[in-house]
């Protein structure tokens, strides 16, 4: 285990007093060289902080993330999972055998059989079958990998949550997007690597979502409420009552004052870091409040995103990880917007709706700019839903359905997935995996092997033991690579 | 590490050999080498099917192949699918010929290949009799010897012990100790050493160093930064993890202040390590005293990130307990025997007895905390929370049973927002211990295979870990056992507990620990840098009443604590990373250390001490130290967060130095630093005519303790004269600049 390379450079990425000295003798050492040209090149010796890139284990396919996440569970029967087999059972109550399957909550709430009525069809040369409440993403559809076997462990939406985020539903663990940032740094010098979008508020479960936990706290998310004024999304980026000029001459007098103090003090390369850091912080007011300004996009672009809040954040993914961001998340909604327990029908219109249009847009905006190949979108919630009506309403506008984790759905687009093609089933009933179950760790070593990494290897020493995103789990699903 | 042993010895049955190789070994390399095998580093369930002595040693669930019985063989009763809770493998059934090529194999008497494996490295991970026979040589599991400090030969260097254990290190290794600092650079080191706030204008070290060490360790300053060290360890916070998901507020810990008020009590007050120990694991074991404030003591276990009593409760306090007492990490053994260290699945199972017969209420079941002493809130203010009480109180009442929508009670909603709310903040509000209580009936745990609580084994009394008590003998069956716990923990015999406390103290002090994983003082930990002086510290600090102030003044009163901490090349070459302390650490300020000492230069600090957590910053921020900040388990403050400030989620071993442009965000643009700037020069009371360079060295008195040199004045002249033609107030920004500075937030 000590051999591996990996775990060897674990000890450079905490930065103690003693490591950070460390990396003055041996840090360049475990960096590529390749890494090393492109700190000079940019004239700035990133090299030395733990967001340095850093190459993975073999090329990836996938250079970088943007993960649409559709918090609370969306219900696949009703938009990529199709069971026509459930028009026979429409109304009729489980069979015991079936209904012992599912977990207790839900078993004790299972109601009949709804059968989708949503209208699905074959779509682009694949012939992917999607419902009509997505027609612009069905567009898309030869781009899609949708994986319908996805398999988590409990029906709720916290330990679902962190489990699809964090590869464990109770325990503190870093999130994948902290493992991926840990794993190839990120290419840009003045934003935050991995970065969390959120129309307002917060998930449920909250930062637990995109906690670094105990890998350093610089791979944690940045946490950024897209609907608050302009200007307030990063906190402290910028001050009023002085100009950029004056703020200038101020970082200019506080860097006169360190250089004379490294002066005396050679040696410390944190002192330099941190001269770097304020550079860089100076400059991230301006770039930050470009990135996230989608003013600066043409007027065509906006409107084929939408102005919705949905449309807006994933049009500042887009500029995010077009600016060398490596791992983006845009949650649907604070709480758990797709947590469809009832009024199901107009719920999920609505959804869909808003989310329509900014995927579709998204997926042809990345594949015009050619980043669609390398960028890696993943479409999901934490789990799905079942496909019996959660027992109650009489009224079929109220039906509802309860949350559901062995068969749903997760997609994949671009970053080295292949397109047009479906993965695994559910059963007639739609409420068991019929064929080549993905578990969440499976996905999860499936997204890090398109990004260069053996899941096993991608490791982290604490607390005495190599931690990793998979646990002692997880395996790559060959079938979904290009 | 372990030897590969080779069984070379030809088996004589050659024929068997031929048929294993050309007719299982292909069924086993398709089908289950992917989680039994070295080549996949993959050891399920404890099963390696890979070499013929692993398979019949078997895993966790017995003999995987009994030659010649298909009964006894579980390996066949897996693949048979025949018993549902015993299928191998797990996604699909073998095809019937490769079943029955597999029957024949173990009939024939399960022939093996040519040459076996033997134990290697791998199979022999998490087998705890080899690691037993390891860890019996174990530094740390070693009795503490008290070395005496050897002779050397320097004689300003023969004076002191700890001088005398580094020494002697250096000069074995062809270095030497740096010259001592400066007086005004060791008058800042040791007051923020000591106390985490820059020095007061009378301090200096000029005059006598023990007198103002003295003074310094006898403030109440000094309990409310070394508490926060120890605060750390206990993963202190005023809320759960968890939060209400309707109201969106976090499930409040409203007594969780007193908590922290004891552990800055119990270190001004200089409580002997032991008893600090014991009381946070039993207070309520060994006070008689209905209101006695050492009940707030086992605050270490109430303030637990896990609001409920549950498994994640029980495992949280191990793993606090075992890491933060004694550098074990035997939380890693819930599901399985450690892979690395002395610690088999039963130890956690011993513990998890012990917790798991604690009573943990609800934390806003009120009556359920005993009410302390040593909080005296004047009557005004009583009166107000009284009323205020009065009225949610009511409104619970009046709630009676009702409630909305997912059943969740109204009654229980207004007690865990609006109650909780003001309790949490009202400082009317009697103060409380966050305490834990006895179960009725104290019970012994069950194995949790794999960690699973569905899948249980044996049942495990409660007693102490194996590897630091052999005969492991029970504890009483009268209570948790919690207090018989403690007292192995501060058993002087237990080699343990000293040496991990002391490294602490040292790693506060110098910057650097003698064991770098403080928290883990097992296999897989870090050797000690100075192995006999950790003994000595530690010996020395047990014989001394297990008093910290000796401890922390022993260190700082060396020479090794003053000496510089200017690089010299020379012994870079052969000691980059100083373990050897051939010179003084650089300490970067904690962002408790930046925010008391902003308030303190800007004159506007609040030494008010106790009482209830307030804002860091916003806009009703307080203006109290740190450790009276407000910590929020579920929504973390992004500025801590952004300075290393530890996820209170688990015990923190050290912290972590992270160098973000954020931190430089918070810096140029927070209100917090520009109010602060501007609160210090509007202290300086400047003179309407008071030159510029007068000015300038005001402020770089204040914030530096020293005159500025001839070129910095000119460039801040410069710069105030620049933003002046531009109408800009430039000297608030002129102490900004400083307060940016690395001179600022590094201490030599």
């Amino acid at each position: 285990m000590s051999t591996d390379p990996y775990c060897r450079m674990n000890s450079e990425f905490t930065v103690s007093r003693r490591e950070a000295l460390q990396k003055v003798g041996f840090g360049f050492g475990a960096l590529a060289a390749s890494d090393l040209l492109a700190a000079m090149k940019g004239g700035e010796s990133i090299s030395e902080s733990p967001l340095a890139t850093r190459d993975s284990h073999f090329p990836g396919k996938a250079k970088r993330v943007i993960h649409l996440f559709m918090n609370g569970g969306p219900s696949q029967i009703d938009t990529f999972d199709p069971k026509p087999s459930l028009a026979k059972l429409d109304g009729q109550e489980l069979p015991d055998s079936i209904k012992e399957t599912l977990q207790r909550t839900q078993r004790d709430r299972a109601g009949t059989v709804w059968a989708s009525p949503f209208k699905f069809s074959k779509h682009g040369q694949s012939g992917l079958e999607i419902s009509e409440l997505y027609p612009q993403v069905a567009k898309h559809a030869d781009k899609l990998c949708v994986i319908r076997s996805m398999q988590s462990e409990i029906a709720n939406h916290s330990p679902g949550l962190l489990m699809m985020n964090c590869g464990h539903p109770t325990l503190a663990r870093p999130s994948i997007g902290s493992w991926v940032l840990y794993g190839l740094g990120t290419e840009s010098e003045d934003l935050p690597g991995y970065v969390v979008l959120m129309p307002n508020g917060m998930p449920t479960a909250q930062s637990r979502n995109w906690t670094s936990s105990f890998l350093p706290g610089v791979y944690q998310g940045t946490h950024i409420e897209t609907n608050v004024k302009k200007g307030e999304m990063i906190p402290h980026l910028k001050r009023s009552d002085i100009r950029t000029g004056t703020q200038r001459n101020l970082v200019r007098l506080t860097q006169a004052l360190n250089q004379r103090h490294q002066h005396f003090r050679e040696g410390d390369e944190r002192l330099n870091s941190r001269i770097h850091s304020m550079e860089l912080a100076f400059r991230m007011q301006t770039a930050a409040t470009d990135a996230f300004d989608i003013t600066k996009e043409p007027e065509g672009i906006r409107e084929s995103y939408g102005d919705t809040p949905t449309g807006r954040n994933l049009l500042m993914a887009r500029r995010l990880v077009e600016r060398g961001v490596r791992y983006v998340q845009c949650y649907h909604g604070a709480g758990q917007p797709w947590d469809n327990h009832g009024a199901l029908l107009p719920r999920i219109k609505t959804l869909t709706k808003e989310s329509d249009q900014p995927i579709a847009a998204l997926l042809t905006d990345l594949e015009m700019r050619g980043m669609l190949e390398d960028t890696l979108v993943i479409w999901g919630g934490e789990m799905g839903r079942t496909s019996t009506i959660q027992k109650g309403p009489k009224d079929v506008e109220k039906y509802g359905r309860d949350h559901h984790v062995d068969g749903f759905t997760v997609w994949m687009a671009g970053g080295g997935v292949k397109g047009g093609m479906t993965y695994g089933s559910t059963d007639d009933f739609g409420l068991g995996i019929a064929s080549d179950p993905v578990h969440v760790h499976d996905l999860h070593a499936t997204i890090l092997h398109l990004l260069g990494f053996d899941h096993k290897k991608l490791t982290y020493r604490f607390s005495g033991r190599d931690f990793r995103l998979t646990d002692v789990h997880g395996k790559v699903v060959e079938a979904l690579l290009a | 590490m372990v030897a590969s042993v080779a069984h070379a010895q030809p088996k004589g049955k050659m024929s068997g050999t031929e048929y294993f190789e050309k007719h299982v070994r292909p069924i086993l390399v398709k089908h289950c080498y992917e989680c039994h095998s070295e080549a996949e580093e993959a050891q399920k369930g404890g099963l390696l099917l890979d070499r013929e002595s692993a398979w019949l040693e078997g895993g966790d669930s017995g003999k995987a192949v009994v030659p010649g019985s298909l009964e006894a063989s579980l390996l066949i009763t897996a693949v048979v699918y025949e018993d549902p809770d015993f299928e191998m493998p797990p996604k699909y059934k073998l095809e019937d010929s490769e079943i029955e090529l597999l029957k024949k194999w173990v009939g024939m008497g399960a022939p093996g290949p040519a040459e076996d494996m033997g134990d290697t490295e791998f199979s022999q991970l998490g087998n705890q009799e080899v690691i037993f026979e390891k860890a019996a040589g174990h530094w740390a599991f070693q009795p503490v010897d008290a070395p005496a400090p050897p002779e050397v030969e320097n004689k300003a260097w023969n004076a002191h012990p700890v001088d005398r254990f580094i020494f002697a290190k250096l000069a074995e290794n062809g270095l030497t100790p740096s010259p001592q600092a400066d007086a005004r650079t060791l008058t800042r080191r040791v007051s923020y050493a000591l106390t985490g706030l820059p020095p007061r204008d009378e301090d200096t070290f000029e005059k006598s160093p023990e007198a103002l060490i003295d003074d310094l360790l006898a403030s109440p300053q000094y309990g409310e930064h070394v508490g926060r060290v120890w605060l750390d360890v206990a993963r202190y916070a005023d809320t759960a993890s968890t939060y209400r998901p309707d109201t969106k507020t976090p499930h409040y810990y409203p007594y969780a202040f007193t908590f922290r008020d004891y552990v800055i009590d119990a270190f001004n007050s200089d409580k002997r390590f032991d008893q600090f120990v014991k009381e946070q694991l039993a207070a309520d074991l060994i006070v008689s005293e209905n209101r006695a404030p050492e009940l707030a003591a086992l605050g270490f276990l109430g303030v637990s990130p896990h609001r409920n009593k549950s498994h994640d409760f029980v495992d949280d306090a191990i793993d606090a307990t075992t890491r933060g007492f004694m550098g074990m990490t035997v939380s890693c053994s819930r599901c399985h025997d450690h892979k690395f260290e002395p610690i088999p699945t039963a130890d956690y199972y011993s513990l998890y007895g012990v917790f798991n017969s604690v009573n943990r209420p609800e934390p806003w079941d009120i009556n359920e905390f005993p009410v302390i002493d040593g909080y005296d809130p004047d009557e005004k203010l009583v009166a107000d929370y009284k009323a205020q009480n009065q009225a949610i109180q009511k409104k619970i009442k009046d709630a009676g049973a009702s409630k909305k929508g997912n059943n969740r009670s109204v009654a229980e909603a207004i007690k865990q927002t609006e109650l909780a709310q003001l309790l949490v903040s009202h400082d009317g509000a009697p103060a409380r211990a966050m305490s834990v209580s006895e179960r009725e009936k104290p019970e012994n745990a069950f194995i949790f295979v794999r960690g699973e609580p569905a899948n249980r084994g044996d049942r495990v009394p409660r007693r102490f870990l194996k590897i630091l008590d052999a005969a492991q003998p029970e504890f009483t069956r009268a209570n948790s056992g919690r207090l018989e716990l403690a007292e192995k923990i501060i058993d002087p015999e237990n080699p343990l507990t000293a040496r991990v406390y002391v490294n602490r103290i040292w790693g506060m002090l110098m910057g650097d620990y003698i064991v770098d994983t403080p928290s883990d003082f097992g296999l897989q930990g870090e050797a000690p840098s100075h192995p006999e002086l950790l003994d000595y510290l530690a010996a020395e600090f047990v014989e001394n009443g297990w008093s910290t102030k000796y401890l922390v003044k022993l260190i700082v009163t060396s020479k090794t604590f003053r000496q510089s901490s200017r690089t010299v090349e020379a012994s870079v070459e052969v000691d980059p990373q100083n373990q050897l302390y051939w010179r003084a650490n650089r300490k970067r300020l904690r962002i408790e250390e930046l925010r008391d000492s902003l308030l303190a230069l800007s004159g506007q600090l609040d030494p008010r001490m106790h009482g209830r957590s307030g804002q860091l910053w916003g806009d009703e921020y307080s203006k109290r130290r740190s450790i009276y900040g407000f910590v929020n388990r579920f929504n973390q403050d992004t500025t801590l967060r952004n300075f290393d400030f530890p996820s209170p989620m688990q015990t923190e071993s050290k912290r972590t130095e992270n160098i973000v442009a954020p931190q430089a965000l918070f810096l140029m643009n927070s209100p917090f630093v520009i109010e602060q700037s501007e609160a210090l020069v509007a202290s300086l009371e400047f003179d309407e005519k008071l030159d510029g360079p007068s000015r300038i060295s005001a402020i770089y008195e204040e914030v530096f303790h020293r005159e500025p040199v001839a070129n910095e004045v000119k460039q801040v002249e410069r710069f105030v004269e620049i933003e002046e033609g531009r109408n800009v107030q430039p000297w608030s920004l002129v102490a900004q600049s400083l307060f940016m500075s690395n001179e600022f937030l590094y201490v030599d």
